[in-house]
């Protein structure tokens, strides 16, 4: 094929030279348009974190003072705790319920693809429409789960209305949004993996809980850290949620980072320091799924080196 | 206690309401090769399977070295197998791979080491046992996968189609391979296989199985010489068995096969079967000659020299037939000529049973 064997005397010509930039090429415009997108939101807000900004969004540069502001704040301090605690909580009962979806998920023979399509139904429920849903279920007075508890000859709770528990379900309405999407991720890797290695690990004597953490798991690594990215960043983003399921009450117990800073930028009109827990959340997010693609799937092992 | 090594007794399997497997009887002897041969679809892998433990058994037994093992969980069964796809861990090193088996059993260390090591220079394995699957050839991957099998020193080797996924060059090398190593290890093995040349080549003991049953067991050449019915005439032998339909009838020097075009096939005196029965005549494109002195008119419609020898097609009284010459051919095809037949390797089938006569 003369294109592919360029002669010597006329050297390749300019189609040639042009080939290997045509898949970037193809994929730049949409890149720039969210590299745009994105770009602006984010060098917007850090200029935002860096002026004082009034409500006729006029600017005075003040360096880090909005920061120092900031981190001094205890009450910013106590949401960034409270923000931690929601995050690690959300990230480890999170994959566990992802995982296990998708372990059930991967068994089911009969109606595969119904269960698999019903188990989607939560992620493309709005946030808001879902809060609604856990304050029916909470409510003190006839809600769901306390008329249960009255049929075992349970004392009712006040669900949200107690810190604690308030802060737990606010959590549990996290996990029923986020987990459809990861286990939807995670039941993609189980599909990827060789029946007859299951098999073989069954002959070479492995029992399940061997097979699971010694094949099952290392081989859906890249799979476990795009939800673990998944997970990490609905969590430390959840707004609309807990917004219209506590507002951040009882007592602040569900004010999180996110919704602190919603109450910074749009009820007290402080844009500067808004920004700044924006900022805070975007380094925490950016950081996690780094380490998360470093650990997960650059260490895949089986793509370290040259492929088949 | 059996007598056989591994010992199959009415052994049935339904997945459903469909029987895959009508009720096998089989017995393998200790140190036997034995080859599980079929079309696809006909139980033999669904039959290696039980034996590993892989599947359940409906109904019958499965004995391994006198123990019955239906309930007998793979890892207990002292079976090793290799799967057609070679089912290595891709992210376990091929020593790892090799030592996964031994260190599920909590075998001691340096024991470990020591079959390792055993296996890697049996199989020559010893540059690649840093390597990733993915960075094998197909070649190596089938041999680490022989290397986890011998290094759990198994009492039976189970192979299932291990050398369909190898190119054409590389399946004839590794099928020596393997028979090399049975011949050194002696361990008791059953490889399935849908390819009959693998079936011929390897085996001390050819199972040829078709629809869920056991068409014949026995030596290749013992099979090859005496099929025992229609299906394994055609399936053993490569190009198939000429099968043509005629009815017996007496001729002046004997009985012969008459065929519906009026033709005319010698029978050997011995051979069974009486004047007037039904039969399908069976001779191997080998023992159907070119023969200017024949007496069988023929006009060839094909000739494919292959070097060391030729394969001819041609028409024999409406039937296209398959001869195999180690002669030169020098006629094309669209030339009349005759040819013979050797009577003594000539096989009578039962037309309505298909069975031999």
């Amino acid at each position: 094929m003369s294109h592919t064997t360029p002669m010597v005397e006329d050297g390749p010509t300019g189609a040639d030279r042009l080939k290997p930039f045509v898949p970037y090429l193809l994929v730049l415009p949409g890149l720039l348009f969210v590299m745009g997108i994105l770009g602006y939101a984010v060098v917007g807000g850090i200029i935002l974190s860096l002026n004082e900004t009034d409500m006729f969004m006029n600017k005075t540069f003040v360096g880090l003072k909005n920061y120092i502001d900031v981190f001094a704040d205890p009450r910013f301090q106590d949401a960034m705790v409270r923000t931690l605690n929601f995050v690690v909580i959300s990230i480890v009962l999170g994959i566990f319920m992802s995982m296990s979806f998708a372990l059930v998920l991967y068994k089911v023979v009969r109606g595969r693809r119904f269960f698999r399509g019903l188990s989607l139904v939560p992620y493309f429920v709005s946030g808001i429409a879902t809060a609604v849903m856990f304050r029916f279920i909470f409510t003190t007075s006839g809600g769901f789960v306390n008329t249960v508890l009255a049929q075992l000859g349970l004392p009712a709770q006040s669900w949200l209305g107690d810190p604690t528990l308030a802060f737990v379900v606010a959590i549990m309405a996290n996990c029923w949004f986020m987990v459809p999407f990861a286990s939807l991720i995670l039941l993609g890797g189980l599909q990827t993996i060789d029946k007859d290695l299951y098999d073989a690990a069954a002959i070479d004597g492995a029992n399940p809980i061997q097979i699971f953490f010694r094949i099952t798991l290392p081989l859906i690594k890249p799979m476990l850290g795009v939800s673990l990215i998944w997970v990490s960043y609905i969590s430390f983003s959840t707004f609309d949620i807990v917004l219209a399921l506590t507002s951040g009450g009882p007592l602040k117990a569900t004010e999180l980072v996110s919704i602190y800073m919603y109450e910074l930028a749009f009820q007290q009109l402080n844009f500067g320091q808004g920004a700044v827990l924006m900022v805070v959340l975007l380094v925490f997010n950016t950081v996690l799924s780094l380490i998360y693609i470093k650990i997960f799937v650059m260490g895949d092992r089986r793509h370290s080196e040259a492929g088949k | 206690m059996a007598e056989g090594y591994v010992e199959y007794r009415n052994l049935r399997k339904s997945f459903g309401g469909l029987e895959i497997l009508h009720g096998v009887d089989l017995t393998i002897p200790e140190g036997a090769f034995a080859v599980l041969v079929g079309p696809s679809g006909c139980g033999k892998s669904t039959l290696l399977r039980m034996t590993a433990g892989l599947e359940n058994v409906t109904s019958g037994e499965i004995n391994i070295a006198g123990r019955m093992v239906n309930n007998v969980h793979a890892k207990n069964r002292g079976i090793a197998m290799v799967f057609q796809s070679y089912a290595l861990y891709p992210h376990m090193s091929v020593e790892d791979n090799m030592s996964f088996g031994l260190k599920m059993r909590k075998t001691p260390l340096q024991l470990i080491t020591d079959r390792i090591k055993r296996a890697a220079s049996i199989l020559k394995l010893g540059p690649m046992l840093d390597r990733l699957p993915s960075q094998l050839s197909g070649g190596q991957r089938q041999r680490v996968a022989m290397g986890r099998a011998l290094t759990r020193e198994p009492e039976v080797f189970l192979f299932d189609e291990p050398l369909s996924n190898l190119d054409a060059k590389l399946r004839v090398e590794m099928r020596a391979e393997i028979k090399a190593l049975h011949q050194r290890l002696k361990t008791t093995t059953i490889y399935v296989t849908h390819d009959q040349i693998e079936a011929m080549t390897m085996a001390d003991l050819v199972v040829v199985m078709h629809d869920g049953r056991i068409e014949q067991v026995g030596e290749p050449l013992a099979i090859y010489d005496r099929p025992a019915n229609l299906f394994v005439a055609e399936f053993l032998g490569s190009p198939a068995m000429n099968l043509i339909p005629g009815i017996i009838a007496q001729d002046a020097d004997g009985r012969v096969v008459q065929t519906e075009s009026g033709l005319r096939l010698p029978l050997e005196p011995e051979a069974n079967g009486t004047v007037g029965q039904k039969v399908v005549y069976g001779i191997r494109p080998e023992h159907l000659q070119l023969d200017p002195a024949g007496d069988l008119p023929i006009r060839l419609t094909l000739v494919e020299p292959a070097g060391w020898e030729t394969h001819v097609h041609a028409d024999l009284g409406g039937h296209i037939v398959r001869m195999v010459s180690t002669k030169r051919v020098a006629q094309r095809a669209g030339d009349s000529t005759t040819a013979t037949i050797d009577a003594t390797r000539a096989h009578l089938f039962d037309a309505a049973t298909g069975n031999r006569l």
